[in-house]
């Protein structure tokens, strides 16, 4: 009698299913990095030492991990916010340079009282970036346009704007790089004495709660969960859809644009090309590892500033390329895909009807 | 593949179960050459999921499918096409963007004569002449009718070497003419020594157009291979509906009934496909009433419950309640007439599955702003949440609980807590018993009549005769998108049975 | 006039890697699968294009390899969608982030090294036509390969039986099926062949076009390739169209600059995008007609009923 294989959603999965299978993903994930670092040529016994140690529990390390990290969490708050109401916004890196440039644009222009200007230059960043993700909403709203492919093409529509500020008004001419000129002391956010970590961090841990407030307590909050949940029965249940999620996604683009002013305000003090590598995609493997909550965006970021913090000593030491952090947030990714496979579906054992 | 007809088809014993569910028990019965064999059943009786298995959809747990005297395996869609077994679906399987002589290249798997265009279209023109029937094999099915798809289908079934050929309701989207000419071309089929298996719920099909019939209630085959020649339509209704003893009727406490509450005229509205679903559709509902809608799933129920909860746009028609014209209201803006819908697909429909049973007891209050206009507290939903359970009496169900995890019964208790609330006026309730338990089903219709017992109204659109006859102060029958018909709630079952299957 | 024929000339090297992007992400689309991951495989064709050639000296072989390692990649991403039913635009930005980190983490050793790749051939009196002489006769074989392979993929699609079977499963997996068609299959073949395009068009531009291998190659085309798509109606003739139209206008901005005209660059350099994004919303009203039907449905017989 042979033996058939079927494979067979499953209709209810157990709590413990769901969490072993997702603990399961992050192992595989992360044996898998590991086994690529010492391939490369990290020595194992470093390993611990590069990417947990001195990350984590070195002062410096940690000052620099967390400074990292003031960006990195509103990037996956952007993500959370916008995959929870299934819209994709792949254009996070765009997002955050019209924050930066709009943050510089009330630097430049002296908009506003200089005591409290810095406050100007964080709002103009959330508009920017507010702005930014309107666009892709609008042309899908009213014609259909798929934002998935819109998002990024603003992106590099964006890093043209920024490349055209940068080589031309607003060159500084005292340098020899492309940037642009520094920011004034009042519009800088404080320093917290701790490396480079400044008061932006605070702002971003405020956005979180803030955000988590409003998803908890707020009728708004719970009316995007519902639609994130099922949009059938939020219509039905005589929720505003349309405009739940115009807000929600207007609300991502305005995180987004506000890592873009933090990193103005907080950390360069000026405009450069450089700013938000790979945001995008490391925004969203926050948010899919947090489950799209905004609680664990917290931690989650901090751990990934944690790995881009050691990528940057493994370059050092070690040759490696920033490539190889991004390699790495791939394959955590994958293996999580993969492994939620064994939540989501069962695989029947069937016996031949015998003839 | 042997292109000689067949002789005899034998299915015996056929089991199937999904889960906890038996959709079949030891189901069968017999085809023979050149025959015609009705097969009749309710919506649910098994005769798709029967289908299902001689097209190799699906494997039987139990029993045997027998071909010309040889037991023969199906396992997959391929199997039954060696087998020469082939079915025409209620709901087309063509590749819209192709053409017809295109849809059967791409299923001449194992003909490499069809493989070619040019030999393919003459194959499927000199099919259909056979049939009597015109087609154009070089069309875009997007482009045909329904009735042309119909065609095509069935000619390129036929081509493709099928001896055994399945109809699903064939008749069902279909005209009088249109009807007849298929039913025609069936007959033409058989003459050739093909075998036809008609689903059907038509009785004047049955009678008219069949050699023998079988009938499926609950699984279970209740008669089979019955010789339609002396048999009337009447004596196979009562068969199909079976001795469904009048029911323990509840009547409405208030009494007389009321004031209108619900009126809606001219009501027409289309699926998103462009097809009408309702069609000029009339329904008053009075205070302390529950009004039920009885027919055959599929016929434009779902589509009739959005239109009226304003998820459906309508193309024409007006809707009252209450006093007041809703026509163009919002759903938010129904609601706060009072209006309630317990959707048919709960799952889909009424629960977010992946929420807490506190946020789904508070959904729509929430959505309308009575748990407040801006800020809701959580605390204060959680203790609603957990005296609706109680009061309920929801098991296996606490607040912070997630909704997936509740069963059937209780989880449609949940939707009931939450729709018939003090400000429910009417409610609209869309198979509200489907997949449950005695014990649901009575805590459920106790639900619905409270609420008329308070001075609100209920319209019921149910598959199941019973429960629309044991709730209903008036019954009406709906049958293609139209009310064909209105009968007091005392009715018989056959009384009702004759509006809802004799249709035209 | 020379500018023009300049400008002509130089539209291949642009069109090229982008079109056969599009004809690797037309066959992925045409059996349902949105694939994300084109940036990925064309950056690890471009490395493995690149490194090959460096290190065997034959540009053939490295274009060859850069095809198989995007095949592999390509395999990965159906694999995980295809078998085990993950959501397609994760599992393609998944597959995405590994192809770019993995071009540059192997790559790091073989950045800016430059090697004789694959040049045009010498084609005396041919090359010196006014105008498209250099447009049609100065471009390496790799832009007559891609040529043969627009005309080879719409032949198969439009005007054999397979091709019948493999469109028949991003229309309607479930007919497709019932007809005896392998939807994961033919989802698989369609990721493999995605992914090998995709690598060959990044080894294009490493082996034929810029000679080395740098950091970010790719630069983005992997997308604009997925918005051509929609533009090419999922039909290979009109991805070949579309490709040129888009070189033409991304290459102009380089012909204006080097002839010394005061263009605003980076104003410009929008432009390419703009142009992309203005076309996706005029495609998009009539999309409906032309997309695939069943494009982003994950496919599961026991689903069905």
């Amino acid at each position: 009698m042979a033996v058939q294989f079927a494979l067979q959603r499953r209709l209810d999965i157990s709590f413990l299913r769901s969490s072993l299978t997702f603990a399961a993903g992050l192992l595989l994930g992360g044996v898998l990095c590991v086994a690529l670092l010492v391939q490369a040529g990290v020595p194992a016994d470093m390993l611990f030492e590069d990417l947990v140690w001195q990350v984590f529990f070195q002062t410096d390390g940690l000052a620099q991990t967390l400074t990292l990290s003031i960006p990195l969490i509103l990037a996956g708050l952007s993500a959370a916010l916008a995959l929870r109401v299934k819209f994709w916004n792949i254009g996070i890196e765009g997002q955050l340079w019209l924050g930066a440039i709009a943050a510089m644009a009330v630097s430049i222009n002296g908009i506003g009282g200089e005591s409290y200007r810095w406050v100007l230059m964080l709002l103009a960043a959330m508009a920017g970036g507010a702005v930014w993700i309107a666009i892709p909403l609008w042309l899908k709203e009213r014609f259909h346009a798929s934002e998935l492919v819109v998002t990024l093409l603003l992106t590099n529509v964006a890093y043209q704007l920024l490349q055209h500020l940068l080589f031309g008004v607003w060159r500084d001419p005292t340098q020899s790089f492309p940037i642009s000129p520094a920011i004034t002391a009042s519009e800088r956010l404080t320093k917290l004495g701790f490396g480079n970590l400044h008061t932006g961090l605070f702002v971003s841990i405020g956005m979180v709660l803030l955000v988590m407030w409003i998803m908890e307590r707020s009728r708004f909050g719970f009316q995007s969960r519902v639609l994130g949940a099922n949009r059938r029965v939020a219509e039905a249940s005589g929720i505003a859809v349309g405009t739940t999620l115009v807000v929600m996604v207007l609300l991502s683009g305005a995180m987004a644009g506000l890592a873009g002013g933090l990193l103005v305000a907080g950390t360069e003090y000026r405009l450069t090309q450089h700013l938000g590598w790979n945001m995008t995609f490391s925004g969203i493997v926050i948010a899919f590892i947090a489950r799209f909550r905004p609680f664990w965006v917290l931690p989650v970021a901090v751990v990934l500033a944690g790995v881009y913090n050691a990528g940057a000593s493994l370059k050092v030491f070690y040759g490696l390329t920033e490539a190889t952090v991004l390699l790495m947030q791939g394959i955590v990714l994958l293996s999580l895909l993969w492994c939620q496979f064994m939540a989501a579906f069962r695989i029947d054992r069937r016996k031949e009807v015998t003839v | 593949m042997s292109q000689a007809d067949f002789q005899t088809l034998h299915l015996r014993g056929l089991c199937k179960r999904f889960g906890e569910r038996t959709v079949l028990d030891n189901a069968g019965f017999e085809l023979n050459s050149g025959e015609v064999h009705a097969l009749l059943g309710e919506n649910g009786a098994g005769k798709s999921t029967l289908m299902n298995l001689l097209t190799g959809v699906y494997v039987p747990d139990q029993g045997e499918i027998v071909l010309d005297g040889q037991p023969c395996s199906i396992r997959k869609p391929a199997d039954a096409t060696a087998h020469g077994i082939g079915m025409v679906h209620q709901h087309y399987r063509l590749v819209e963007r192709f053409s017809v002589a295109e849809n059967l290249i791409l299923a001449a798997d194992r003909v490499p004569e069809l493989q070619r265009l040019s030999v393919a279209a003459k194959t499927l023109q000199t099919t259909a002449e056979q049939l009597g029937l015109t087609l154009d094999p070089y069309a875009r099915v997007a482009d045909l009718s329904v009735a042309e798809r119909q065609r095509a289908e069935i000619c390129k079934v036929l081509a493709l070497g099928a001896r055994i050929l399945i109809l699903d309701e064939p008749t069902a989207v279909l005209t009088d003419a249109e009807s007849a000419s298929l039913l025609a071309a069936i007959q033409r089929m058989a003459n050739t020594g093909k075998g036809v298996i008609l689903i059907t719920h038509k009785l004047r099909e049955v009678v008219g157009h069949s050699d023998r019939v079988t009938i499926l209630r609950q699984g279970k085959t209740v008669a089979s291979n019955l010789s339609t020649g002396s048999l009337t339509q009447a004596q196979i209704a009562h068969l199909m509906m079976g001795d469904v003893a009048a029911p323990q009727r509840q009547p409405s406490n208030l009494q007389p009934h009321g004031a209108d509450l619900l009126v809606a005229v001219g009501l027409n509205a289309s699926r998103n496909d462009g097809s009408t679903a309702v069609s000029d559709v009339a329904i008053r509902l009075r205070r302390g009433e529950i009004v039920g809608v009885a027919g055959v799933g599929g016929h434009g129920q779902a589509q009739l419950c959005e239109a009226l909860m304003g998820l459906l746009p309508v193309d024409s028609g007006s809707l009252q309640l209450d006093g007041f014209s809703i026509s163009n209201s919002s759903v938010s803006q129904r609601r706060g007439y009072g209006l309630r819908y317990i959707p048919a697909d709960r799952a889909a429909n009424a629960l977010a599955l992946e929420l807490p049973v506190s946020d789904n007891l508070a959904l729509t209050q929430v959505a309308s702003g009575r748990k407040g206009r801006l800020w809701i507290s959580p605390k204060g939903l959680s203790q609603d949440a957990q005296k609706a359970i109680t009061e309920h009496r929801i098991t296996g169900a606490s607040p912070q609980g997630v909704t997936r995890l509740l069963s059937g019964g209780n989880a449609q208790k949940l939707v009931l807590a939450r729709e018939l609330d003090q400000d429910c006026v009417v409610a609209i309730a869309h198979s509200p018993t489907r997949g449950l338990d005695v014990k649901s089903c009575g805590t459920v219709h106790a639900a619905l009549r409270e609420l008329t017992s308070r001075g609100g109204a209920v319209l019921l659109i149910s598959e199941d005769l019973e429960e629309i006859m044991t709730l209903s102060d008036r019954i009406l029958v709906m049958n293609a998108g139209r009310i064909t018909g209105e009968l007091p709630g005392t009715a018989s079952a056959n009384e009702i049975g004759a509006l809802m299957i004799g249709g035209h | 006039m020379s500018f023009v024929a300049f400008w002509l000339a130089s539209i291949p090297v642009s069109a090229l890697p982008l079109l056969l992007a599009c004809l690797g992400l037309i066959l992925s689309e045409r059996t349902g699968v949105v694939n994300l991951g084109a940036e990925g495989y064309m950056a690890v064709g471009a490395m493995t294009g690149a490194v090959v050639t460096l290190l065997s000296g034959s540009p053939w072989l490295g274009a060859g390899a850069g095809l198989l390692a995007g095949g592999g990649l390509g395999l990965l991403f159906a694999l995980s969608v295809a078998v085990l039913k993950a959501d397609q635009i994760l599992s393609g930005l998944a597959v995405m982030a590994i192809g770019l980190g993995l071009s540059g983490f192997i790559g790091r050793h073989w950045v800016h090294q430059p090697f004789e790749g694959m040049n045009a051939p010498d084609l005396p009196g041919l090359q010196q036509l006014p105008l498209l002489g250099g447009l049609l006769f100065k471009q390496p074989l790799l832009a007559w390969v891609s040529i043969l392979l627009v005309i080879l993929i719409a032949w198969v699609l439009h005007k054999t039986r397979f091709g019948l079977r493999f469109t028949a499963v991003g229309e309607d997996p479930a007919a497709a099926d019932n007809a005896g068609v392998s939807v994961p299959g033919m989802q698989v073949l369609a990721g493999i062949l995605c992914g090998a395009l995709c690598g060959l068009g990044g080894a294009y531009l490493s082996v034929a076009s810029a000679h080395v291998w740098v950091d970010n190659m790719v630069a983005g085309r992997g997308w604009i390739a997925l918005a051509l798509v929609v533009f090419a109606r999922w039909r290979p003739g009109r991805a070949l169209i579309g490709a040129l139209l888009f070189g033409a206008v991304d290459m102009l901005l380089p012909r204006l600059q080097a002839q010394g005209l005061p263009v605003p660059v980076y104003l410009m350099g929008m432009l390419p995008y703009l142009l992309t994004i203005l076309v996706l919303v005029l495609a998009a009203r009539s999309r409906y007609r032309d997309e695939p039907a069943a494009l982003g449905v994950t496919y599961l017989r026991q689903d069905r009923h």
